[in-house]
């Protein structure tokens, strides 16, 4: 496979279960040596994205290729390329942690075991116990070692870190990051956010099956908004606040203002120095919780304007 | 003291599967008298009143008695025993094995509190079973106009009802006192299968027949309570026996630490671990079991497995050849007042050879319905049963094509289905040299061989069903509710002129109609068993080809 050939690519990509709209004309692309985070809150469409890439769910419209390879058709090539951490994750409860590595090796051929303890230690895994007695952290460990055992080309995971603590947490990011340096993606589903942060070069957003928004994460953060707390000598008014350009989400409290600010900092310091005693400023970038907010008020706001179109235009007709 | 919502939610749960099992009782009681009606019924009328007594026909015999007898008597025993037993074993032990009893019981609901509203909904719901069929069997006679000459169905109901408790009782107690659900059930379910079998085979041996008192069975039906009326003696025993288990059950439930949602320690689990033995067992509980997916399915029900091949090679063979032989003189006695077509109601055989006796005893119901269990069990654990666990998607994102695994399940089977067509084999065949019966080796080896391609039949429905739906209780109880369906119609089709041609459109036709035993191998009917099987194997490979993966 060529450097130029996506990791993942969609077109169109459309899953309707009876009339819910699961999934609607979905396009994106990873590329190799990157780390992709796809975001969205529980319920956006995430695992239903994964799950119809991975041909166990069959897309109502539109198409999606691994490495190039057509996700239905080529899927038995594809599967050996890929490593896969489901949401939820579920595995043989009367297996153990060995066996449960030992079966997937198995189907799959060519499992450097050398590698696979390397894993293990890293995680800190536990193998020889069954699955079903390991807590749900432990249990992801094994989830995690044996979608990274064979060294895939292309690693899709969704939701994995549920259940690591901060420090495994950390180990798994570096893990993740290593993928990615090696030249090989990764597909990374989450609704940490703080996570996504930590890992990702891009980061596409989705929400109820549309994709919102993709953005390499620096030019989201350059471009995104400052959190700002303003703190007066005297108490003063919202409104003057919002009147600055660039200003939103002003929450006023007494002799405190706290808002989301994009802009030349001059501007909004001049803007209220000039009527108020400011007395502190403190301001911090906003991380990608708020950046992820921002998109989906936006998204609110074009869709209720729209509907505010689509009434407007009836009710012109109900008079025409 | 009933805890609403735990026995509400229980009934919530569960009263589907009773009202299934009940509808389906009351539709086939209704049809075996409709057939009963049809045939001419002075075969019964005829029988000496010994042989009336045995078979638990009342006097004046006629069609109302002997359908009560076949669909209450029998299958609407076992089905609302079985049934009981389901709700025992998951009363405390399934919620413990699923983890929600830590949850139930942070709402400050005392232990006993569930245990109560568990046992609460298993009678409530028990009862409304019994009811439904008692109502059908009052209500089947006056809608066919069918005289019910000096039935006690009442007597026989009440009966019934309070033998399934008791077997209930005893799957729940188990289950309370060690928190294993499978062991309940297991137990419960061993008992019921001993003790039938004890009830019905050892009265024929004079000097045998009091030990099957120690049988529960024995205070359902060792009354006849149809014929008879309510034994009020045996209806205590029972009934004691469910109070004995409450105490018992209230007790060890509250003395012991409750298990979470874990796996537990099976001996093969010992075994690994011990130096002595871990090579060699770590090599078949471990690698030799996760070699293929084939494998895997194969070592997951190994217990059950065992035990029914172990079943069927000891009980049903080897036990027949010395059983034949102390019953042989007494059963030609009563053979020859035997009308033809009450015998072929017994399943088709006759008691006078022993290729009759074993044909009733082993091949015609137990065979197929301990091949079936293994198969049905096997071919839908393997798609539906990975689909409910969630594991589905992790072992399709393998390099492994969904036909390949269709396939691979369906060899899991076939493998299950050999072992113990093989087993019964073998037992019948000691059997039979042990005690000088004399049974024709390619006789039990055809019967074996087409017994092992019926139950593959169904099991492979089973496998159908799962790769279709992806939903276990569809496979598993659609497969049993055609697998009876199939029976009944098979053995009641041939007593009418009528419909006797339409016994070939049901697969158990081509299974005992050459009578194998006595004429060996009918190549074409296993042809045609065969075929059926190839047949939904393909439906199976190309149904699961096509349809999204089930989650949960």
């Amino acid at each position: 496979m060529t450097v130029s050939t996506a990791a993942i690519r969609t077109e169109g990509l459309t899953k309707h279960y009876g009339d819910v709209k699961a999934l609607v004309d979905l396009d994106l692309e990873t590329r190799m040596g990157e780390v992709y985070g796809f975001l969205g809150p529980n319920g956006s469409g995430k695992t239903t994205m994964i799950r119809t890439i991975l041909d166990e769910l069959r897309p109502t419209a539109g198409q999606a290729w691994i490495l190039g390879l057509d996700s239905h058709r080529q899927v038995q090539e594809i599967r050996r390329h890929i490593g896969y951490v489901p949401g939820d994750l579920a595995m043989y409860p009367k297996l153990t942690g060995h066996d449960t590595l030992t079966y997937f090796a198995n189907l799959r051929g060519g499992v450097d075991w050398a590698y696979v303890r390397e894993l293990a230690d890293r995680l800190d895994a536990d193998l020889t116990k069954k699955v079903g007695d390991l807590s749900s952290g432990n249990r992801q460990k094994v989830g995690l070692i044996q979608a990274f055992m064979n060294r895939p080309d292309v690693l899709i995971m969704d939701e994995p870190s549920t259940g690591l603590d901060p420090l495994m947490q950390r180990e798994f990011q570096a893990m993740i990051r290593e993928v990615a340096a090696e030249g090989r993606a990764v597909f990374l589903s989450s609704h940490t956010l703080s996570e996504v942060q930590r890992v990702a070069d891009r980061v596409a957003i989705i929400r109820r099956g549309h994709l919102v928004a993709v953005e390499a994460l620096d030019e989201l953060r350059s471009k995104a908004m400052r959190r700002v707390v303003l703190d007066f000598g005297s108490p003063i008014e919202a409104s003057v606040l919002e009147a600055v350009p660039g200003v939103r989400d002003v929450s006023v409290d007494n002799h405190r203002a706290e808002l989301s600010f994009s802009g030349k900092m001059a501007a909004l310091l001049r803007a209220v120095a000039e009527r108020y005693d400011l007395v502190d400023v403190n301001t911090h970038e906003a991380d990608l919780e708020e950046i992820f907010l921002t998109y989906y008020r936006e998204d609110d706001a074009i869709q209720s304007q729209s509907s505010d179109e689509a009434s407007d235009k009836a009710s012109d007709e109900v008079t025409v | 003291m009933l805890l609403q919502t735990v026995f509400t939610k229980t009934i919530r749960d569960r009263w589907l599967g009773m009202a299934i099992a009940a509808a389906t009782l009351v539709l086939f009681m209704f049809y075996a008298m409709a057939v009963y009606t049809d045939i001419d019924l002075s075969i019964y009328t005829d029988l000496p009143a010994g042989i009336r007594e045995l078979m638990g026909i009342p006097e004046g015999a006629d069609a109302a008695s002997l359908s009560y007898n076949v669909m209450l008597g029998f299958m609407g025993a076992v089905t609302l025993t079985g049934l009981a037993i389901s709700m025992g074993s998951a009363s405390i032990a399934g919620e413990e094995r699923t983890g929600t009893l830590g949850l139930l019981l942070s709402n400050r609901r005392s232990r006993t509190q569930v245990l109560v509203s568990k046992i609460g909904a298993m009678m409530l719901l028990t009862l409304a079973g019994a009811a439904v069929l008692l109502a059908a069997g009052h209500l089947a006679p006056i809608v066919l106009d069918v005289e019910i000459g000096e039935t006690h169905i009442n007597a026989m109901m009440l009966h019934l009802v309070v033998n399934a408790l008791f077997y209930g009782f005893g799957a729940m107690v188990v289950g309370a006192w060690t928190g294993n659900r499978a062991l309940a059930s297991g137990v419960a379910v061993g008992v019921l299968i001993v003790s039938f079998f004890a009830v019905g085979l050892l009265p024929l041996v004079e000097s045998l027949a009091d030990l099957a008192r120690l049988f529960p069975w024995y205070y359902f039906d060792g009354s006849e309570p149809l014929v008879n009326g309510v034994n009020w003696r045996h209806i205590a025993v029972l009934g004691g026996g469910c109070l004995l288990f409450t105490v018992i059950a209230v007790v060890t439930v509250n003395r012991r630490d409750l298990g979470g949602p874990a796996v537990g320690e099976t001996l093969l689990d010992r075994l690994r671990a011990h130096p002595l033995t871990d090579q060699i067992f770590d090599r078949l509980a471990g690698n030799a079991r996760v070699a293929r997916p084939w494998a895997k399915t194969f070592s997951d029900h190994q217990g059950l497995l065992i035990i029914t091949a172990a079943t069927m090679f000891g009980m049903m063979g080897v036990l027949m050849g010395p059983m034949y032989e102390a019953i042989e003189a007494d059963v030609a006695a009563l053979s020859d007042q035997f009308p033809e077509a009450v015998l072929a109601l017994a399943g088709g055989g006759d008691f006078s050879t022993p290729e009759g006796f074993y044909e009733v005893e082993t091949f015609s119901l137990m065979a197929p319905i301990a091949i079936m269990i293994v198969t049905i069990v096997a071919g839908a654990g393997g798609l539906a049963g990975e689909e409910s666990q969630r594991t589905m998607g992790l072992l399709l994102a393998n390099p492994i094509r969904r036909s390949r695994l269709v396939l691979e399940q369906a060899l899991a089977m076939t493998v299950y289905a050999v072992i113990v067509g093989v087993a019964t084999f073998a037992g019948v065949i000691i059997g039979s040299v042990i005690a000088g019966v004399g049974l024709s080796v390619t006789g039990v080896a055809a019967a074996s061989l087409l017994v092992t391609l019926l139950g593959l039949l169904f099991g492979m429905l089973a496998l159908a069903v799962a790769a279709a739906t992806g939903r276990m209780a569809a496979a598993v109880y659609g497969t049993i509710g055609i697998a009876l369906a199939f029976h009944l119609l098979n053995s009641y089709l041939p007593l009418t002129d009528r419909f006797a041609g339409w016994a070939r459109w049901t697969p158990n036709h081509y299974y005992l109609s050459t009578d194998p035993l006595v004429n060996g191998m009918s190549w074409s009917h296993g042809a045609v068993l065969a075929a059926a099987t190839g047949v939904l194997l393909a439906a199976a490979v190309m149904l699961f080809e096509r349809r999204d993966i089930r989650q949960g």
